[in-house]
């Protein structure tokens, strides 16, 4: 069955159209995960479908409702952090359980059961301002999951959490896949691999959807040649580019270098950047990621950590 | 309702939590009626202090709702938007003005709390007022006005600037110009005439001057007879605008979906 279906949709500010006719399905109890670079229209397109903005033109239906009929079944977490941090974690809660429309009782046990799904009962009567950012996600995230709510909508979710706090917080969404819909917006391609299918999406469209594992072999990259410098300049980035095969894809901590094979030309590369007082910190071969099939796909560099 | 009371408490439990509300709303005001009943009224003959010393608490009275109303809603309402708060609340199934009557119920009850504090510090400091259970039951309408207008003015202002700095630091030059040109923060008979003339017609100004008229010295406290019919009549009706025009247009725009 289908729990979103977008259809030709639209969004223009003045002449700035920022989503070019998207067409999009996911079924439901599918975790779909749509990538791409700021600005590509993930967050229009999602705040959208969560009936937080209006298309130009097109249609998104929310089993087989308009999203302003489907907000019960809608479980938005927008990117910024809303919750309070003058409230607790259980206030917080109880807030939005009330409008949601909870009675008080009714209100008070679900929110005991949430927190601790959650794994936030010990922290509950602190006030937010005194979360951890994962914490304060984990508590965003929990004004989602109200019963009823069948589409969890995820904005950036992991926006500034440490490795440690990204794992966790999806350890977390994997245990409560089974009956959700997840619709996950990043721009990170570790994030995205968890989804069973991802879209990714560039200048307002989806350029291509299919599972991780088939996006990577689409692409045709095998292996990668990551290479870490402690200096990046035009200069590095200029020799590096001649060892590959379209250009290289600048990361958080060198350069990634696209060849058919990387262990040939690794002792070069290194001799190379020797020649210009450039020593390589860290050279691997590694599998591609999303971040490089995207490159590959749109020439278009995202955040590579 | 469950919907209101829950908006209602949230407003209230951050007020309360929030040190710089606390301190314009309740502090500030305080601190003014000690000011005024320790040093500005000092030397005045005995017969006259008492009522100086009350028209000042009224007046800090009304400036607590001004400031409430001008910086507390302006405020939060910029605080939501720029935590996205506000998104997240249009993705879910609850009208604006639910919302926002939430947010005013719980400002009204925050800044009664600011009101009777002023009025209990001011009477302990000397302050009298000439009283009966009719004239505090009228007083209560006015003040509700005062509270409907600011809340009006804050409502606008919080629409309008995106930034949460900005829209307080709005509110408080808003609250502090007006009061100080219309009489809520000097005395009305020292105003120019030109001022003496937006004196009656800014609601505010003319229902502070309604609740001097009642409890504190007549017209001799509010410079005029504000409570005649027709002025009575402007001042409701000026007040019930502002507010249903910053309702009308914070659900309209606030909540536009873009």
């Amino acid at each position: 069955m289908e729990a979103i279906n977008v259809e030709r949709l639209v969004k223009k500010y003045g002449n700035n159209e920022v989503l070019k006719g998207i067409d999009m399905r996911i079924d439901e109890e599918e975790f779909y995960a749509l990538m791409g670079p700021n600005g590509s229209g993930k967050t229009t397109l999602v705040s959208i479908i969560a009936s937080v903005r209006s298309p130009t033109s097109g249609n998104v239906k929310i089993y087989g409702k308009k999203p302003d009929n489907a907000k019960e079944l809608m479980g938005y977490v927008p990117q910024e952090n809303f919750s309070s941090p003058m409230l607790t974690g259980r206030e917080n809660l109880l807030y939005f359980a009330g409008i949601l429309g909870y009675s008080r009782s009714g209100a008070k046990k679900l929110v005991d059961e949430i927190l601790n799904k959650m794994g936030l009962s010990e922290d509950a009567d602190k006030r937010v301002s005194r979360y951890s950012g994962g914490m304060r996600k984990k508590l965003e995230v929990a004004t989602a999951l109200f019963p009823g709510v069948k589409i969890l909508i995820l904005d950036e979710p992991t926006t500034g959490l440490d490795p440690s706090a990204r794992r966790e917080f999806f350890g977390l969404i994997e245990g409560m896949k089974k009956g959700l819909t997840i619709l996950l917006i990043t721009h990170i391609g570790a994030d995205a691999e968890l989804a069973d299918r991802v879209g990714l999406m560039d200048n307002g469209k989806i350029i291509v959807e299919n599972s991780p594992e088939g996006l990577k072999k689409g692409s045709g990259l095998e292996n990668v040649l990551n290479v870490e410098t402690p200096i990046k300049s035009e200069k590095v980035a200029g020799v590096l580019s001649k060892f590959s095969e379209g250009r290289v894809l600048e990361t958080e901590m060198g350069y990634r270098i696209y060849n058919k094979e990387p262990e040939n030309i690794t002792p070069e590369i290194v001799r190379v950047l020797d020649g210009i007082d450039c020593k390589t910190t860290k050279i691997e071969i590694i599998k591609p990621s999303l971040e490089d099939v995207f490159f590959k796909l749109t020439g278009k560099s995202m955040v590579v950590s | 309702m469950r919907q209101v009371a829950v908006v209602m408490i949230k407003m209230i439990k951050e007020l309360l939590r929030e040190k710089v509300a606390l301190f314009w709303i309740i502090a500030w005001p305080i601190l003014w009626v000690l000011m005024a009943c320790v040093i500005f009224t000092r030397g005045l003959p005995e017969d006259v202090v008492q009522y100086a010393r009350g028209s000042s608490t009224i007046c800090m009275m009304t400036f607590a709702l001004m400031i409430a109303g001008m910086t507390s809603i302006p405020g939060s309402i910029a605080d939501d938007r720029e935590r996205g708060l506000l998104s997240k609340l249009k993705s879910m199934p609850i009208r604006p003005w639910k919302d926002i009557t939430g947010r005013i119920l719980g400002l009204l009850v925050f800044s009664a709390l600011a009101v009777i504090l002023v009025a209990l510090v001011g009477y302990a400091c000397g302050a009298r007022f000439s009283f009966t259970f009719v004239k505090i039951g009228q007083s209560f309408g006015f003040f509700l006005l005062i509270l409907l207008t600011s809340a009006g003015i804050g409502m606008l202002v919080g629409t309008f600037i995106k930034n949460v700095q900005g829209a307080i630091m709005t509110g408080v030059g808003i609250s502090v110009v007006t009061a100080a040109i219309s009489g809520v923060m000097s005395p009305y008979s020292s105003l120019p005439p030109w001022l003496q003339q937006l004196a009656r017609v800014y609601p505010i100004s003319s229902a502070n001057s309604s609740v001097l008229y009642l409890l504190a010295n007549g017209e001799e406290a509010a410079g005029y007879n504000p409570l005649m019919g027709g002025r009575i009549a402007l001042t409701m009706i000026l007040s019930v605008a502002i507010f249903i025009v910053g309702i009308i247009i914070y659900s309209k725009l606030c909540w536009r979906r873009e």
